[in-house]
C-alpha cells in the first residue's frame, strides 16, 4: 500500500521539524564546544579542543561531575531492590486493595516535582541530613521510582507463572525459585528501569537545585549557576560529557532490551 | 565416607541455610504477606513525599514574623488570603496555566504525525533513528537542552548572527514568554511520543485500510478512524503534559530570565528570596491540589481507562 503524496509530505514535514526540534541544542552544544573563539558565535569561528583542556582542570566541575554520579549511583542502588520487589508484588500477587496501592505508588509522578522536592527539603531539613550528598540519591530515588517498578512490573506480567510452579514442582524451595527463576525472568524489567533510574538521576535538576547548598552541588546545578552570570565555551564542553553519557544509555538500552519496548501496547 | 566437593557444592550448602532460614523468620500461614512484605520498601519511599506533603502543610498555616525570620507557632489562614488576593501571584497563575494549555496543543500536533510515522514505519532502520532521536534529548537533561537553545536563539546566538548576515537587526528571541513555550514544548515532545505510541501501535493498521478501500482519503480517514481511536492516548499525553509543564521550573527560569516566572518559580523565590517559607508551602500545596484536580477531571471525564495508560508511564 502506498501512501498518497500529500499525506507523505505532510507527514514528512512534521517528523523533520520535530527531529530538528529535539535535535538543534544537542548539536548546537557540541558544535559550540569545539569553537575557538571567546564567545559562542555562529559561524564558528575555527576548531580547537581549548576548551576541553580547560575543564580538565577545572576542579570545581569535575567534583560536581563526582557528585553526580555519586548521587545517581545512591538512587539505583535504593531502586533497584525496591522497585524490583515492588514491581514483582503487584505484577504476580492478588493484593487486596491493589488500585488504591497502584495510586500511592504513583504519587511520585502525580504530585508536582516542585511540591515533592520541597517537602523533602523540609523532611531532609527537619532530620537535620540536608547538607550531605545520600539524601539527595534518596529523594531523586524516591521522585522516579514509578519507572522502575513499571519497568519490572512489565516484565513479571510477562513471565509465565507456569515456569515458577515447574521449578517449585521439581523441588525448589521458594528462596530458590525466587532466585534462578523469578529474578531472570524480569532480568529486561531490571535493566532497564536500572538505567532510567541512572541516567535520570544524573540529569536531576530541580530536586537537586532545592537539596544542595553551595559546598555540595551537583552538575546540572552548577551549570545552571553558570549560565546565569555569563555563557562561555567551556560550559559546552562540560555539556558534552551529559551528551556523552546520554549516548552511552541510549546504546545500553538499546542493546540489552531494545528501544522498541517502548512501542508496545500492552 | 568421602564426600566430594562437587557432588554437594559450597553454593548449594548456603542456599540450604538462606532456604531454612526463610522458612524459619517466615512460616507458611504468614504466607498471605509476602506480597506486603515485598510492597514495604517502595511503599516506604513514596512515604517519605507523604511525609513531606504533611509538613508542608503544616508550615503552609504559619505566617512569617519579619522582625526574627522565625515562624509563628500559631495557624493562621493568612498565607491562603495572601495567595488569593495578590495579584502577583494571580498573574503567575495565568501566565503558567495558559503556557500550559498552549504547550499541550502544540505539543501533541508535533507529537502525533511523528509516533503515527515511528509505529508504522516498516523501515526498522528509520524507527531507531526515530527513537534515539527521541531519547537522547530525553536523557540529556534540561538545563543542557535550555543552555542550547541559549545559544541558539541569544542576542549574539546563531540565528542573530545569520540574521546579521542578511542585514536585519537583531531580534529579542530571548527572556520572553514565547521563548519559555518554544523551550518547553521542545522538553514535552519526548513524554508525549512516548506516552501516544503505545496507543497509536495499538490501532490496527487493517483499519486505515479498510477506510481507504471504502473510498475514504487519507484526511477523512485520520480524522475518522486514527483520530477517535487514538483518543485514549491523546487524553493521557495531553493530561501528562499540561501537568508537566503547568509545574515546570527550569525553562521559565533559564529561558524566561528572571521576567516570566511559573508557579514553580514563584514557589522557589518564596522559600529562597524572601525566605517566606509559609507562603511558599501555601502556593506549593495549592500547586499540588490543582494538579490532583487536572487528574481527578480528567479521569472524570473521560473514564479511569486514560488513567490505566497514564499510570505506566509519564
Amino acid at each position: 500500500m502506498t501512501a498518497p503524496r500529500s499525506k507523505s509530505i505532510v507527514l514528512w514535514t512534521f517528523v523533520i521539524s520535530v527531529l530538528v526540534l529535539l535535535s538543534a541544542p544537542t548539536i548546537v552544544v557540541i558544535g559550540a564546544s569545539f569553537t575557538s573563539g571567546n564567545m559562542i558565535a555562529f559561524p564558528p569561528e575555527g576548531l580547537s579542543l581549548k576548551w576541553y583542556a580547560k575543564i580538565a582542570q577545572a576542579t570545581e566541575l569535575w567534583d560536581a561531575f563526582l557528585r553526580s554520579l555519586y548521587a545517581a549511583a545512591i538512587c539505583t542502588i535504593i531502586a533497584i531492590p525496591a522497585g524490583t520487589l515492588a514491581g514483582i508484588a503487584l505484577a504476580k500477587y492478588p493484593i487486596r486493595f491493589a488500585t488504591s496501592v497502584q495510586m500511592y505508588l504513583l504519587l511520585p509522578f502525580t504530585i508536582p516535582l516542585i511540591g515533592s522536592g520541597i517537602g523533602l527539603m523540609l523532611v531532609f531539613g527537619e532530620a537535620r541530613l540536608l547538607g550531605q550528598l545520600w539524601p539527595v540519591g534518596v529523594a531523586v530515588c524516591v521522585i522516579n521510582l514509578p519507572f522502575m517498578i513499571w519497568a519490572v512490573s512489565a516484565s513479571a506480567a510477562s513471565l509465565d507463572p507456569d515456569l515458577e510452579l515447574a521449578a517449585a514442582n521439581c523441588g525448589a524451595p521458594p528462596l530458590s525459585t525466587f532466585i534462578h527463576v523469578t529474578i531472570p525472568g524480569v532480568m529486561p524489567g531490571i535493566i532497564s528501569g536500572s538505567l532510567l533510574m541512572f541516567i535520570l538521576a544524573l540529569n536531576e535538576f530541580l530536586v537537586s537545585l532545592l537539596l544542595v547548598d553551595a559546598r555540595i552541588v551537583t552538575l546540572p546545578v552548577q551549570i545552571y549557576n553558570s549560565i546565569r552570570s555569563i555563557i562561555t565555551p567551556d560550559l559546552a564542553a562540560v555539556s558534552v560529557v551529559f551528551v556523552a553519557c546520554a549516548v552511552a544509555a541510549v546504546f545500553l538500552l538499546d542493546r540489552l532490551v531494545g528501544l522498541e519496548i517502548f512501542l508496545k501496547s500492552k | 565416607m568421602r564426600q566430594t566437593p562437587a557432588a554437594y557444592p559450597l553454593t548449594w550448602r548456603i542456599m540450604d541455610g538462606l532456604e531454612a532460614f526463610v522458612a524459619f523468620a517466615w512460616p507458611a500461614r504468614l504466607g498471605a504477606a509476602i506480597p506486603w512484605l515485598m510492597l514495604a520498601p517502595a511503599l516506604l519511599l513514596v512515604g517519605l513525599l507523604v511525609i513531606g506533603l504533611v509538613q508542608i502543610g503544616d508550615v503552609s498555616f504559619r505566617t512569617l514574623d519579619p522582625s526574627t525570620y522565625r515562624m509563628s507557632e500559631n495557624y493562621t489562614i493568612a498565607n491562603y488570603q495572601r495567595a488569593f488576593t495578590e495579584s502577583l501571584f494571580a498573574t503567575v497563575a495565568t501566565r503558567s496555566l495558559l503556557g500550559a494549555l498552549i504547550v499541550t496543543v502544540v505539543t501533541l500536533v508535533l507529537a502525533f504525525p511523528y509516533t503515527y510515522l515511528m509505529v508504522r514505519t516498516p523501515n526498522a532502520m528509520l524507527r531507531k533513528l526515530l527513537l534515539t532521536a527521541l531519547f537522547l534529548p530525553f536523557f540529556i537533561g534540561q538545563v543542557v537542552r535550555a543552555y542550547g537553545w541559549l545559544i541558539i536563539l541569544g542576542n549574539q546566538g546563531m540565528v542573530n548572527e545569520a540574521l546579521g548576515l542578511v542585514g536585519v537587526e537583531p531580534l529579542r528571541l530571548l527572556y520572553n514568554y514565547p521563548a519559555v513555550l518554544f523551550g518547553l514544548v521542545q522538553y514535552m515532545l519526548p513524554f508525549a511520543v512516548l506516552m501516544l505510541a503505545p496507543a497509536l501501535s495499538a490501532i490496527p493498521e487493517e483499519l486505515e485500510a479498510a477506510a481507504e478501500s471504502l473510498g475514504a482519503n487519507w484526511v477523512r480517514t485520520f480524522t475518522h478512524v486514527v483520530l477517535p481511536l487514538a483518543r485514549p492516548g491523546l487524553v493521557g499525553a495531553g493530561l501528562v503534559v499540561l501537568t508537566l509543564s503547568l509545574t515546570d521550573f527550569a525553562m521559565p527560569a533559564i529561558l524566561g530570565g528572571g521576567s516570566q516566572d511559573f508557579i514553580a518559580n514563584a514557589i522557589y523565590d518564596q522559600f529562597f528570596r524572601t525566605s517566606d517559607q509559609g507562603l511558599g508551602s501555601t502556593l506549593a500545596l495549592l500547586l499540588v491540589a490543582a494538579g490532583s484536580l487536572l487528574v481527578g477531571l480528567v479521569i472524570a471525564l473521560f473514564g479511569a481507562g486514560t488513567l490505566a495508560l497514564s499510570r505506566v508511564r509519564r
